[in-house]
């Protein structure tokens, strides 16, 4: 994910709070981590022998003494106890923080998978998608990297302090002032690179953007005899992203030439007030040797700090948004109350139903009340946006509707088991949607088991069993990006099969027919009242040929009812049904003419 | 133009094949070195800077080694010590000053670090500069040259694998450069130390080279082990993502399906298999770590013990064992960078090679060698005669077509879908080569017209309408500067667009996104009406657009067709029942062939296909339909 230049930083306070929150994800592997933190304490310790026998090698050197045998395997030894350690010590933490992002995703996904329209309109897809993505990995990142540098930054000024006083208290005082320097000047560069690499990336979406867009356009450019036009605009692109990635590499390469200088005031300091003391013969010559040795241990992790601040900043930023969905109570509960029956017959009952969506002023539901008995096929229709939809969501809990307004077989909808509602009550949406699977999958989604007959039967009523027989793979055809797209109608044709193929006492058909040519919705409506018999089935539609034969047709406005009855009696009343119908008789469809040409 | 020379058939699966570089391949290097020679005086800056540097980066430690340990405090330095005459120097410096030796050292070490970190600065600056630019000229040039390929180019290679190659291909090249300009900055100082240690002790300077295959050795089975596990985890991780995105696209359905368990548990097993490639390349990572440090510190346990002997030996000083040490870093990391920078390196080959393909693509529509200038205004005659016409040998699109628009005459094309609609329009504005004397324009061959001469001519508007960034003025002028600000009024006016511009917040100088998110599909329709109508071209052609509009906007469009074709030569792939009326004569196309052509009552008349095609598309009621329609 790109780094954005507005991302927030969080005051300290608000910055460690937000970081607190994950202790309930760390919290259960928290032994790697303590594990971690002593086996990189005792890895430094080992390090720190490296610079100590040196010294000790040198300083017999320099008072003649050649045998250097025991110092030197000492230094070896060390090294290799040292290796195995801190190798052990890094796996550690890594694997915690591989535990913690596992354990992340589990969660956020189980946790959308609770939620419902109501949450989704006020997060997109593409928002949860950069949270699991970008920010888990920015946490995986903070425990791995942050924790590593950090526990190695305090660990090395510690230990490398520690031996430097012991050697020398008076040069170790004057090593201090240049810390903070150090420190701060990676704090100020790794913004200024942060920020220059955010500028970058932002340049770089621009170039993908425009080349994209251009090249879509080819046609119309190369026709208007616009290819000039358009070079120059995208040299001008170009340049500007030229511009950028050449400030960000000048940004880079001066960081590169101050950093070491700032801390060559420490080997400065060293080879000034050290190589004094050596002269005036306060300190070992081999000793001197070491603590050029010792400041490097020290300087090296300062010079990532602004790197590890940022890490922590932007973790802190990470680890909100993902509580922020986390935190967020699963929509749709499902705690089923007493006495609903196991097999529904099939009735619904709504009872002064009032609804509005949270936010809005105007209600999407006003005291609405009809009902269907066992058996019956009604047809709902009335203009976009007049509560069709949400009436419909509100008989399988897509949307909770208020206690005691919406009933099955008697009972209110939350006393059943979800699943048991949404077996039962098979709603097909408006929008067909596939998954990038193969056919059958798709068709047989709710219950991957069952057999190949049952689904060729389901794509047969929906009349899909000529398309599927066209295809090469059959049943087995994979849809999407990767495999076949299919135009709208098979589309919808597919996920009506999806809805016929679970035979559930109660059907809600959402505008399923669409794009579905008369002659085809004809047979399919055929179908349904051969299959559907005893059984409930709800339509809704825009047009008057499917509605006409339902036992009762209710038009919508608004939110309330506003005709109701059979075919024939709101032809007679004269109202908006009655208008509709001539219309649609009159002028036929407008998206009739399109089919026609291509299927003739 | 050669007449008889078929076209050779072009293998686009080339373009989409997977190209994986796994070789250095120098040619493409060296090809790619031409978009930098004309920055190559900075680039010899750099290389001289680079140079220096360097020297300067390996005197540092000498000052401290041979100058203050050996000189200055143990008062023993051998005389052949390669110290780049520091020694002296700082004696000068310190007799000049009057100072002690060891501050005159510290004045001078302090001196050589600036001077390093300017030197440096530099070199890096004018290695970038021209890296950047070249890149940038590099870029430009493969635009320019996808810009100019024809529309048969553009039927074939999908938009998204040519894109990549203007952006990440180039970034790729740019890493390649930027590696190798990272490994001289490591491999120059690695030389001048190994010069220097040579200088001191050959033997030992021998000896430490040879850990170098042992570090190179591992470096590159650290590297082949974790190529795999890094594309493993990235695999895993996309399919993880990818399922995420799914099961919310579809979260109703799921919901609705009661499938969220079965989801979970599917996601479970993608992530437990992530997990278990990030658990075992975070193995392989830590294990490699800390091997080239522990390896340097290695190194200086045997300096030290080596060391100690030929002190005793009198054949090294005290100061030459510790600058030994301090070169250990400098000798072994070139190796590791090295190692990570193998796979930029080939990644980057493959990028180049997909580059150079592009670039390498010569397909173009021909252009006349001696192209005819056009009169200042034509007459408008269109004639089709006998076209042929093949996008592939194998399935002739237009069939012997020929026909002749008059001047001012408005025709309707109709026919079902496949019938070469398209493809006439497309060859009219010579989109695609076709043989010579097959379609005169006011009885000129259009293949002795040049393509942009032609195409200001031939006014097109197709169904997939491109709007250009900028104003919406800036949209129907396109540059011409014949187009004044009130000639795209009136235009916009003329074609029923101005009455939304002028709602928009800031009318003609309202700026549009290359989408035109801002306007709706049928907006767009007419404003591409009025910039055609502000080029004022004496053809025009037009593929109906067949998007629902909403029936206001439509009868908009329908009076906006109207003005626009007035005494104007005009071929229209129709789709609107009006538009056919409206048009002088109705050409019916099946098949590449020309099927019927007359006016519309004609037509109807004669009782053939477009009388079919009529009364199934205009006149159908829903629930009649006949049984053919559905068979084919």
């Amino acid at each position: 994910m790109k780094p954005t230049t507005d991302e927030p930083t969080l005051p300290p306070t608000a910055l460690l709070a937000s970081l607190w929150q994950l202790r309930r994800f760390i919290g259960p592997h928290r032994r790697g981590l303590y594990i971690g933190i002593t086996a990189f304490g005792i890895a430094r310790i080992f390090e720190a022998m490296v610079p100590v026998l040196t010294a000790v090698s040198i300083n017999r050197m320099v008072d003649g003494d050649f045998d250097v045998t025991y110092p030197v395997l000492g230094i070896i030894g060390a090294v290799l106890i040292r290796y195995c350690v801190v190798s052990f010590a890094r796996f550690s933490v890594r694997r915690v923080a591989l535990k913690v992002s596992y354990d992340l995703r589990q969660a956020f996904f189980n946790k959308l998978q609770q939620q419902g329209s109501e949450f989704f309109s006020q997060f997109s897809i593409g928002d949860m998608m950069t949270r699991a993505v970008a920010d888990i990995s920015l946490i995986q990142r903070l425990i791995s990297m942050g924790t590593i540098l950090l526990i190695i930054m305090v660990y090395a000024t510690v230990v490398g302090f520690g031996f430097m006083l012991y050697y020398s208290p008076w040069l170790t005082l004057l090593l201090l002032p240049p810390m903070p320097l150090v420190f701060f000047y990676a704090q100020y560069s790794a913004k200024a690179m942060g920020e220059a690499s955010a500028q970058v990336q932002d340049r770089l979406s621009d170039l993908g953007t425009h080349t994209q867009e251009n090249l879509s356009g080819i046609r119309t450019i190369q026709a208007m005899v616009q290819e000039e036009n358009e070079i120059a605009r995208f040299a001008s692109t170009n340049q500007a992203y030229a511009d950028v990635f050449y400030e960000q590499g000048r940004i880079n390469s001066a960081m590169s030439s101050w950093m070491p200088s700032l801390a060559a005031i420490c080997s400065l300091t060293i080879l000034g007030y050290g190589g004094s003391q050596v002269l005036d013969g306060t300190l070992a010559v081999g000793d001197f040797v070491a603590f050029f040795m010792f400041v490097n241990m020290v300087v090296q992790p300062f010079r990532v700090a602004g790197f590890i601040v940022n890490l922590f900043q932007r973790a802190g930023v990470a680890s909100r948004r993902l509580f922020e969905v986390f935190d967020r109570p699963a929509e749709i509960t499902d705690e089923p109350g007493d006495g609903a029956p196991v097999e529904l017959a099939g009735s619904i009952d709504i009872r002064e139903l009032s609804y509005s969506y949270p936010g809005a002023t105007t209600k999407a539901i006003d005291n609405l009340s009809l009902g269907v008995a066992p058996g019956e096929t009604i047809a709902i229709m009335g203009r976009v946006g007049s509560g069709k939809t949400t009436l419909l969501k509100q008989m399988v809990r897509l949307i909770d509707p208020p206690k005691n307004s919406v009933f099955i077989d008697g009972h209110p909808v939350a006393d059943y088991p979800l699943t048991q509602l949404r077996t039962q009550v098979a709603l097909v949406p408006q929008d067909p949607f596939l998954f990038a699977e193969p056919l059958k999958s798709n068709i047989t989604y709710d219950d991957p088991a069952r057999s190949l007959e049952k689904i060729w039967e389901a794509a047969t009523s929906a009349d899909l069993k000529d398309t599927i027989s066209d295809f090469p793979d059959q049943l087995d055809t994979l849809i999407g990006e990767r495999g076949v797209t299919l135009s709208g109608g098979q589309k919808q044709r597919a996920t009506l099969a999806r809805g016929l193929i679970r035979h559930a006492p109660i059907l809600i058909l959402d505008d399923c027919f669409s794009a579905v040519d008369t002659e085809t919705e004809e047979h399919i409506l055929g179908e349904l009242k051969r299959l559907r018999q005893q059984q409930t089935t709800v339509l809704v539609s825009h047009r008057v040929s499917t509605a006409r034969h339902a036992d009762r047709i209710y038009v919508m406005d608004a939110g309330r009812i506003i005709e109701s009855g059979r075919h024939e009696d709101l032809l007679a009343n004269q109202g908006y049904y009655a208008e509709l119908e001539r219309v649609q008789r009159e002028g036929g469809e407008e998206d009739d003419l399109e089919r026609l040409r291509v299927n003739s | 133009m050669n007449t008889t020379q078929k076209k050779n058939p072009r293998d686009y699966a080339m373009f989409d094949a997977d190209i994986s570089g796994a070789v250095l391949n120098l040619k493409l290097l060296r090809r790619l070195l031409k978009w930098l020679v004309p920055y190559k005086a900075s680039l010899a800056l750099s290389t001289v800077l680079v140079l220096i540097a360097s020297t300067l980066q390996v005197m540092l430690p000498i000052i401290i080694s041979l100058v203050a340990i050996d000189h200055i405090i143990r008062g023993e330095s051998s005389s052949d010590s390669p110290d780049f005459g520091l020694i002296d120097f700082n004696s000068n410096i310190a007799d000049t000053l009057g100072i002690p030796e060891l501050v005159a050292a510290c004045l001078l070490y302090g001196a050589i670090q600036l001077a390093w970190a300017f030197c440096g600065h530099a070199h890096r600056m004018t290695l970038i500069g021209p890296v950047i630019n070249g890149l940038r000229d590099l870029r430009l040039d493969l635009f320019r040259h996808l810009e100019t390929r024809p529309s048969s180019f553009y039927d074939r290679v999908a938009v998204g694998r040519i894109m990549t190659r203007v952006t990440n291909d180039v970034e790729a090249l740019y890493e390649l450069l930027r590696g190798l300009g990272t490994l001289v900055g490591e491999f120059v100082p690695f030389f001048v130390a190994l010069a220097v240690m040579l200088a001191i002790d050959v033997q030992l300077t021998l000896a430490l080279l040879l850990a170098l295959p042992i570090l190179a050795m591992v470096t590159y089975l650290f590297r082949r082990k974790t190529r795999f596990l890094f594309r493993q985890t990235r695999q895993t991780l996309s399919n993880l993502n990818q399922s995420l995105q799914e099961n919310l696209a579809g979260l109703q359905v799921v919901q609705l399906s009661d499938r969220q368990q079965h989801n979970l548990d599917r996601y479970t097993q993608i992530n437990e298999k992530n997990r278990l490639f990030e658990h075992r390349l975070a193995r392989v990572e830590t294990l490699y770590g800390a091997f080239n440090e522990s390896l340097a510190q290695i190194a200086i346990g045997l300096i030290l013990y080596y060391g100690a002997s030929q002190l005793m030996n009198i054949t090294m000083t005290v100061g030459e064992v510790v600058l030994f040490t301090q070169f250990v870093t400098m000798l072994f990391h070139p190796i590791v960078v090295l190692g990570e920078q193998t796979n930029i390196l080939f990644r980057a080959m493959a990028s180049g090679e997909r580059i150079f393909q592009a670039l390498d693509w010569d397909e173009i529509i021909h252009e006349p060698s001696q192209p005819v200038a056009l009169p200042s205004r034509l007459r408008g005659e269109v004639e089709f005669r006998n076209v042929r016409f093949a996008y592939d040998a194998t399935m002739p699109v237009l069939d012997d077509v020929s026909f002749t628009i008059a001047p001012g005459e408005k025709l309707a094309i109709v026919g079902p879908t496949g019938s070469g609609k398209s493809t006439l329009i497309r060859l009219l504005g010579r989109f695609y080569d076709f043989d010579d004397e097959q379609i005169f324009l006011d009885g000129l061959d259009l293949n002795r017209i040049h393509s942009a001469d032609l195409r200001r001519r031939v006014g097109v508007v197709l169904q997939d309408f491109h709007i250009f960034s900028g104003s919406i003025y800036d949209n129907i002028a396109l540059g011409n500067p014949k187009v004044t600000l009130e000639r795209a009024i009136e235009a916009a006016t003329i074609v029923n667009a101005h009455d939304f511009i002028s709602q928009l917040p800031e009318g003609y100088h309202t700026p549009l996104t290359e989408r035109g998110q801002n306007l709706s599909q049928g907006q767009r329709q007419l404003l591409a009406f009025a910039r055609v109508l502000a080029a004022d071209p004496e053809i025009l052609v037009l593929d109906e657009a067949t998007a629902n509009i909403d029936t206001e906007t439509e009868l908009l469009i329908q009076e906006a067709v109207e003005r626009l074709t007035k005494g104007r030569t005009s071929i229209i792939i129709a789709h609107r029942l009006q538009t056919i009326q409206e048009a002088d004569r109705v050409l019916v196309l099946e098949q590449g062939r020309v099927a019927e052509i007359g006016s519309h009552e004609e037509l109807l008349a004669a009782n053939g296909l477009y009388a079919t095609l009529h009364s199934l598309q205009f006149q159908s009621d829903a629930d009649s339909l006949p049984e053919t329609s559905s068979a084919s």
